[in-house]
């Protein structure tokens, strides 16, 4: 039973993998960041890689274990739409084969996990599938009504009808259905798989380290291990990488506790080239310690959890004792990431500030699904998220908290500035791809050929009424800023200007006003 | 037994941030604490003025030390004052945040007699200042022991004080932070809203900017005030004259009637503790 479970969840892994690009590219926004495509694909690998350990083989045990790795794999708003998705299947799955059961157990649990449901998306795709299946479809019949679904979905939204694209997330889930009917069928996969690029180990190491310590060791001795090490390392920290043969493994890991990480390599063999390294910023340590020295150690009675992108942005956030979980360059946190944060959190409470709004979600449940006390508040963006941050008091609990970061994000005008990744035609603003894009509180404002044009349209945009504070957050590849500043420093001679490196990917450039 | 402004000498210590005191009334002294660069002392505002000491805190590679005012200060000051005054009324910063307050009972103890009355404060800078011409007021129409003492209880309930700092560095540093070290060490330009409750130094919110700041200074003053001349203001900065000036632009903006009766630098002993940029607004309703 297992084994065919197995082969399914290939099925649809090789079927999302194959069209994940693709789906990627139907973003109506046009920048990468959490792209539909790669956090379907990444949910559904999740499953897949649950199903290759050992575990239960029974209808029930198997349907439960495929329901909670959907879930803590899930990353992006659509990964935990599909989650759900996927928990509906299995609830029927654990007791029925029948089909027609099984896509409306999906369809209802779909819509009860999204609070205001949206029609022109998966919703109304696994609705689709599900009717198909009542009306006594098969499974092949169940795909083709998605399919048409899909293309329906254009019409239904009119942010997707004014891109001429239709929606990702539906496209996404209809390919994942195509491939668990291909793999029962036994038939090879109507659309040709197409070559994706691999978000494999180099992606994950390049990731930022919630941890301090980045650790290097390797392991000399007979018959090591690497799959096992690599596992047991895993309860230490991120990433993780155990490389070489039975007589040498070469390991890497961030951690909070290098002295166990090197105890697991001499359980194993002699342990040579340690390096450790603290990643955290020595001057901030310093300021740590002069200040908890006289603080007296109140415990707090609420901590923070933030997602965030960028080196200068997870310091800023850091600085103010979040905890960061890596917003990803091209793809989501799970929900099993945040969740680990919030348990790992010191104190019994938690606020969680998503600060993207394709990351809501995957908050929303991490905080379903937490042993402690946890509030999210919704932020949509780095720069709300921080405003949200500066009303935060750790002696107050989670609940009066997110009440007052709520109001502090809600007064916080945003803006950014990034360049279009294909052609896009939105709001009535027209860019072409590789033309730089002006955002205001998410929705593009202003397409142009020169950064300065772009980002000075933004701005006026947000300083069409009057604001004490403009704050600037450099991305990665941020031209020169020094004319813009200029320039606002002479129109608004009474305001204040913070300039950070944020180290964002995609967006040069993020303004918030306050 | 009638308290005067003839018979009574008030005594401060130069955290009053008030130097000017003992040239507009001439029952009061101020005893001097002293700030120390390296292996070189300095009396407070006798032997260093705030100008010098925000020039020389730019430059200094380590930063300032604060000590206390000897128990012989105090003791030459009550000696000088016992022949021409039948009582003195020494009025000392909080001794959660001093041993000034140590050094002058002990001053008084060695005195004897009945004659000075040490009282701890439990306040600080302009604060300190208001309450003292609170007292002033007093003596000057004639005043009892007894309605001294009920007028800085009710002083030490209802003064309100607020005030910001460019970094929580310089009060960490002192090891006066208190529970506001949970607003320290952020990377942005935060501005924390601070007071000081029981003595100790209390985080009230924290805000962006100094606009934002000035905004949540006004809004506090606004809905705990009514506009009348008992109102008193005080303001201080330390080498922020610019945020002053601001200041009282809003305190006659919000409270016209008010009296802004303290308008000062910060000394080189509070600032020490403070900072450059710090800026502290003080209000008190006093009935009469």
């Amino acid at each position: 039973m297992r084994e065919s479970a197995r082969e399914l969840v290939a099925g649809a892994r090789a079927s999302i993998e194959a069209n994940r690009r693709r789906i990627d590219d139907l973003n109506v926004y046009p920048v990468p960041d959490g792209d539909t495509g790669t956090n379907l694909t990444l949910t559904v690998r999740s499953v897949a890689e649950a199903l290759e350990r050992d575990g239960p083989g029974d209808r029930a045990g198997l349907a439960h274990e495929i329901s909670r790795a959907a879930l803590m794999g899930a990353r992006g708003n659509s990964g935990v739409i599909l989650s759900q998705i996927v928990r509906g299947a299995c609830d029927a799955l654990a007791e029925t084969d029948d089909l027609a059961r099984v896509f409306r157990s999906a369809s209802d649990a779909a819509y009860r996990a999204v609070k205001k449901p949206v029609e022109g998306t998966m919703l109304t795709a696994i609705r689709a599938m599900a009717d198909a299946a009542e009306h006594g479809g098969d499974l092949p019949t169940i795909v083709a009504r998605g399919d048409d679904t899909v293309v329906q979905t254009r019409e239904m939204l009119p942010v997707l009808a004014e891109a001429g694209v239709v929606d990702a997330g539906a496209a996404g889930l209809v390919e994942i259905v195509r491939g668990l009917c291909a793999a029962l069928t036994d038939e090879a996969l109507a659309a040709p798989p197409e070559a994706t690029e691999g978000i494999g180990l180099e992606a994950i190491h390049q990731e930022l380290s919630r941890y301090r310590y980045c650790t290097v060791f390797v392991v000399e001795g007979d018959g090591l291990d690497a799959d096992e090490l690599e596992g047991e390392l895993a309860q230490l920290g991120d990433s993780l990488l155990v490389v070489g043969d039975r007589e040498a493994l070469k390991v890497h890991v961030h951690t909070d506790d290098p002295g166990k990480a090197l105890s697991l390599g001499v359980a194993r063999g002699t342990v040579a080239g340690i390096e450790i390294a603290n990643m955290h910023a020595q001057t901030q340590e310093r300021e740590e310690r002069l200040l908890h020295a006289v603080s007296g150690g109140d415990e707090a009675a609420c901590a923070v959890v933030a997602v965030a992108a960028g080196n200068g942005n997870r310091a800023l956030f850091e600085s103010f004792d979040a905890a960061v979980v890596d917003g990803g360059s091209t793809m989501n946190p799970s929900t099993a990431d945040i969740l680990a944060a919030i348990e790992r959190a010191a104190a019994p409470e938690v606020v969680v500030l998503p600060n993207n709004g394709n990351v809501i979600m995957s908050a929303e449940q991490a905080a379903e699904n937490a042993v402690k006390g946890v509030r999210v508040v919704p932020t949509r963006s780095l720069q709300a998220g921080l405003a949200a941050l500066v009303a935060f008091d750790p002696a107050l609990s989670a609940a009066e908290n997110a009440e007052a970061m709520h109001e502090a994000a809600g007064a916080v005008a945003t803006g950014a500035v990034t360049v279009a990744s294909r052609d896009v035609q939105l709001n009535g603003v027209s860019v072409r791809s590789g033309k730089w894009l002006g955002l205001a509180d998410g929705e593009p404002v202003v397409g142009g050929d020169t950064f300065a044009e772009v980002a000075g349209a933004v701005l006026e945009r947000l300083l069409g009424e009057p604001r004490g504070l403009l704050t600037l957050l450099t991305g990665e590849d941020a031209p020169e800023l020094e004319p813009l500043l200029d320039e606002i420093r002479a129109r608004h001679p009474e305001l204040e200007l913070e300039v950070h490196e944020g180290g964002q990917p995609h967006y040069p450039l993020l303004l918030a006003a306050e | 037994m009638t308290l005067t402004a003839a018979n009574t000498a008030v005594v401060l210590d130069s955290t009053a941030d008030f130097p000017d005191a003992p040239e507009r009334f001439p029952n009061f002294r101020v005893v001097p604490l002293y700030v120390r660069f390296g292996d070189e002392s300095f009396k407070d505002y006798v032997e260093i003025d705030p100008p010098r000491f925000y020039e020389r805190l730019q430059a200094a590679v380590d930063l300032p030390t604060t000590s206390q005012p000897t128990p012989a200060d105090f003791l030459a000051v009550y000696e000088e004052l016992a022949p021409r005054f039948e009582h003195v009324l020494s009025l000392q910063i909080s001794s959660t945040l001093s041993g000034t307050f140590a050094s002058a009972q002990t001053a008084a103890e060695t005195l004897g007699g009945a004659k000075v009355r040490v009282i701890d404060t439990r306040t600080v800078s302009a604060s300190l200042a208001l309450l003292a011409l609170g007292v002033q007021r007093r003596l000057e129409r004639g005043t009892t022991d007894d309605e001294i003492d009920a007028f800085v209880a009710r002083y030490q309930r209802e003064h309100r004080l607020l005030f910001t700092v460019n970094t929580l560095e310089y009060l960490a540093r002192g090891g006066r932070i208190g529970k506001a070290a949970a607003f320290a060490g952020n990377l942005l330009n935060v501005k924390p809203i601070l007071t000081i409750r029981d003595g100790e130094v209390i985080p009230l919110k924290r805000v962006r900017g100094n606009q934002k700041a000035f905004a949540e200074f006004a809004s506090l003053f606004e809905s705990t005030t009514t506009d009348s001349p008992h109102l008193k203001v005080g303001i201080a900065h330390a080498a922020a004259p610019d945020r002053m000036q601001a200041l009282w632009k809003m305190v006659r903006a919000v409270r016209p009637h008010a009296q802004v009766e303290i308008q000062t630098t910060l000394g080189a002993v509070v600032g020490t503790h403070a900072g450059p940029g710090t800026v502290g607004f003080f209000w008190f309703d006093d009935t009469e």
